[in-house]
């Protein structure tokens, strides 16, 4: 894998439970599962993809999409270079929704964002067509009016989601990205100092005073309280305490 | 000087270290015993107390070495393991296998520089470092010389001067060459019917508190179940320790019998078309939400779970307006529901709860109890942490917010690489916080790490036995507010911060700041009404985002290693998914110690953080 890679930052941004993780998730590893798990706060996914002799890494941020966790959205979409706005084509209120991300995007993300609005769940209209809440025609003119890429897929059967994110990776600008693989010089270093915990407590601080008294008080409250199942095992830890409040410093700025 | 010894141990001087080990104790503590240190140096500084009595009953004995510690070479040994410990995800062989082969450099003569003494004070009372603490080894029924060997080095992994491995400089024959003479298929039996009848004794022992005819104990029931609860007796002592039910049993009859029925008026009101507008959109959140909650634990696929939670959660919602449903919430009632349902099995079928579907054991009263019972202690849970949910959720992003401060203190390179990789915290412990760690870890392991979370951190209220009623007798109507703790972990008030500032140039200060706080929660122990005993000073119960707070620190810091060696995408993609399918109990009890152990350690020393 020699060609240049671009790296793509993507968000999906729409209401709860339209398929934004199950769109990733088919994106990601061709995968879809019937009751995922709602999406907390929010998460991340890669994804690298060959477009004529380019890769593109995808780097994609899924947000929740509960609406107490809106605050939470601009630290997602601040930095992205794309978005999917994602609605469910069988859920009106969702497209509603889907139009406030899209002003919201406007109005405070990258100027030259790129936004895909994607109606999601269209294999539910194969069943029964009278299922279908928001026609394909609302989509297209929303799209059009505000300068959007527009797609209908299904994260269940995987109808049109490669496509979107393919679609995506043409229109960004191809900059020369940074090999993103840092080797990572320099972190190693205390590698072999034994335990961890020690060596990065104490390396970086210097040995300050802290009086017998409290130190005896802490040994006494460790260990009493300690469970009684682990003090045996942990007769180390404490001792580990001993060597910490001797040097941790308690009192740096 | 005296050294501190392990009690009824047949070596003793390399118990304690040999010539220069040992912590030397200032107390004159005759024997050096170290429960009479610990009473000695307690009653200094809080008044007098009755021993402790978690110390009871304890034999280290179920912790009989493992094979591979039988070997005679356990210096390569524990090199191996820490190579192992390094190169893994999680830790190997059990419970303490990170944390032995990282110990080692206590004993490795590279280390020594971190431990110069440049306080006068010190050398005064502490000639070695790296001396354990002592432990109580139950010698009356130990049996050979040989197994009490054999358990002490087990006793120590982290400790190699104790095992031999490190004592060669100081000339002391290590118990670790003790030839092993046993199979390991004998040890391993030998090891079932200790875990065995310790677990007998520990059902004995909550089983004896729990059928006290007056005034359960509620406050040792805390201590003991720290340690984890047996699963007979977790519905009731849950309920306790939330402080749902009072801790005169004498009331929980009636007391049950009026709280279930406040549920079921309120579900009858909730549901009646005509005297509530529903609330669709919560409703249908909520629905939406049930089948994708669990999903993986076949029970919460049943239609009748998902209609029971769905009451639940949708009275709960509507009765905190300020809050509402909000996504986590699901994942948080299913512990109550999963852990109250099975007081309606026969105690042989416990444990296929996760597997039946209850409506074929249920009567429908059985039903409305259970779910009353749920709905109470949930609403119990969520009061500490009501800031985690309503708009903004101020709660999590301040726990966000001590968590980076913490571990910015405990682990500097750590937090460097993360800045340097622009990796923020916000970023994995978002849900770490709003579900409490629930999506990282198996249900058996979250319920287990529950047992401990209710025993630290509930309401005072319900620590004092006589007060416990009242609080738990809450009127549904009119929501509590959470009982703000007003101390919180990494603010200071700032009279005190004035305090911290001498802290650095009198060696006596941080004594008076630890003393202080002691004073503090005996007082608040009597307040409460209970009697100021042994363990107001050294059991006081945190908060629950406070406590969460570093047991996240400690989760966190536990792959610090490798998270070092790792760029942004890895980091988070690790912390996502981090190595803990199979984790069992004795992985979340460790991580759980370790958690106690930086509270202890950065609760009031560090409390003028941020
Ligand atoms: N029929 C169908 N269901 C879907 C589709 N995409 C997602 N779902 C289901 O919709 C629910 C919510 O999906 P999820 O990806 O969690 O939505 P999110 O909240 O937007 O991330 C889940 O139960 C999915 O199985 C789809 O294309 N078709
Ligand atoms: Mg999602």
């Amino acid at each position: 894998m020699n060609n240049p890679v671009t790296s793509i930052k993507l968000v999906l941004l729409g209401e709860v439970a339209v398929g934004k993780s199950s769109i990733v998730l088919r994106f990601v590893s061709n995968d879809f599962a019937e009751n995922k798990e709602p999406t907390i706060g929010a998460a991340f996914l890669t994804q690298r993809v060959n477009i004529n002799e380019h890769t593109i890494k995808f780097e994609i941020w899924d947000t929740a999409g509960q609406e107490r966790f809106a605050s939470l959205a601009p630290m997602y979409y601040r930095n992205a270079q794309a978005a999917l706005v994602v609605y469910d084509v069988t859920k009106p209120q969702s497209f509603i929704k889907a139009r406030h991300w899209v002003k919201e995007l406007h109005e405070q993300a990258s100027k030259d964002i790129i936004i895909a609005l994607v109606g999601n769940k269209i294999d539910m209209l194969d069943e029964d067509p009278t299922e279908r809440k928001v026609a394909r025609e609302e989509g297209e003119k929303l799209a059009q009016e505000e300068n959007l890429l527009f797609f209908e897929t299904s994260a269940k059967t995987g109808a049109n989601v490669n496509e979107v994110f393919l679609k995506i990776g043409e229109n960004v600008p191809l900059k020369q990205a940074a090999d993103g693989s840092n080797n990572g010089s320099g972190l190693n270093v205390r590698r072999d100092n034994g335990w961890i915990w020690q060596t990065r407590l104490i390396q970086p601080r210097k040995p300050l005073t802290v009086a017998a008294e409290s130190l005896v008080v802490l040994i006494t409250k460790v260990h009493i309280s300690f469970p009684e199942r682990f003090r045996t095992e942990y007769g180390g830890v404490a001792a580990w305490a001993v060597n910490l409040c001797k040097t941790v410093s308690w009192n740096q700025p | 000087m005296k050294s501190w010894k392990i009690s009824g141990s047949p070596h003793k001087g390399q118990a304690a270290g040999g010539a220069t080990g040992g912590i030397a104790a200032r107390s004159s503590s005759a024997d050096g015993n170290f429960d009479a240190m610990s009473k000695q140096q307690a009653a200094a500084i809080s008044g007098p107390r009755k021993q402790h009595s978690a110390l009871q009953g304890y034999s280290p004995l179920r912790y009989m070495p493992p094979s591979r510690s039988a070997s005679n070479d356990s210096n390569a040994l524990l090199k191996q393991s820490r190579r192992s410990s390094h190169s893994n995800n999680r830790p190997t062989g059990g419970a303490n296998a990170g944390h032995s082969a990282s110990t080692t450099s206590f004993t490795t003569d590279g280390s020594g520089k971190y431990f110069q003494d440049l306080d006068e004070d010190w050398s005064a009372v502490i000639d070695d470092y790296n001396m354990p603490i002592p432990v109580y080894l139950n010698g009356g029924s130990a049996g050979t010389a040989d197994s009490l060997s054999r358990a002490s080095t087990h006793s120590y992994p982290q400790l190699p001067n104790l095992t031999g491995t490190g004592s060669g400089s100081r000339g002391t024959p290590g118990p670790a060459v003790v030839p092993e003479t046993r199979t390991p298929t004998e040890i391993a039996q030998e090891r079932d019917v200790q875990e065995l009848n310790s677990m007998m004794a520990r059902i004995t022992k909550f089983n004896a508190l729990l059928s006290s005819k007056h005034i359960l104990n509620v406050k040792e029931l805390r201590q003991l179940s720290w340690n984890g609860i047996p699963k007979p007796n977790r519905p009731k002592v849950w309920k306790l320790l939330i402080g749902y039910l009072p801790a005169n049993t004498k009331r929980h009859e009636s007391f049950l019998q009026r709280k279930r029925k406040e549920y079921r008026d309120g579900i009858t009101h909730t549901f009646d078309e005509q005297n509530h507008q529903r609330d669709i959109p919560t409703w249908h959140q909520i629905e939406i939400d049930l089948p994708r909650t669990n999903p993986s634990i076949p029970l919460y696929q049943f239609k009748s779970v998902q209609h029971s939670l769905q009451k639940i959660l949708y009275l709960w919602a509507i009765r905190h307006p300020a809050s509402g449903y909000v996504q986590g919430i699901n994942d948080l009632v299913t512990p109550f529901y999963q852990i109250f349902l099975t007081e309606y099995l026969p105690a042989s079928q416990i444990d296929e709860v996760a597997n039946r579907d209850p409506a074929m054991y249920m009567s429908e009263e059985q039903t409305v109890q259970l779910e009353a019972d749920t709905f109470w202690c949930l609403t119990k849970l969520l009061e500490q942490i009501t800031d985690n949910y309503i708009h903004g959720q101020p709660g999590i992003l301040k726990q966000v917010k001590n968590l980076s401060q913490l571990v910015k203190r405990i682990d500097a390179d750590l937090y460097d690489h993360f800045t340097n990789e622009h990796v923020e915290f916000i970023q994995f412990a978002f849900r770490w916080m709003n579900c409490l760690l629930m999506r990282e870890f198996e249900m058996d392991v979250v319920i287990r790490m529950w047992d401990t979370y209710l025993a630290e951190t509930s309401q005072d209220s319900s620590v004092g036995g006589a007060t416990t009623g009242a609080s738990a007798g809450a009127d549904l109507s009119a929501p509590t507010t959470p009982a703000q703790r007003t101390v919180s972990t990494f603010q200071t008030p700032p009279s005190k911060i004035r305090t911290e500032a001498t802290v650095g140039a009198s060696p006596s200060s941080p004594l008076s700041v630890r003393s202080f706080s002691a004073t503090t929660a005996v007082t608040k122990t009597t307040a409460s009404g209970a009697g100021s005993d042994d363990a107001s000073g050294t059991r006081q119960s945190s908060s629950l985002n406070e406590f969460h707070v570093f047991v996240c620190a400690a989760f966190l810091i536990k792959w610090s290693d490798q998270l070092c060696g790792m760029d942004f995408q890895e980091i988070i993609t690790f912390l996502q998914n981090p190595p803990t399918k199979d984790w069992r109990e004795s992985d979340i009890e460790m991580l759980l110690s370790e958690a106690y152990i930086w509270q202890s350690l950065y609760k009031d020393a560090t409390s003028h953080w941020l």
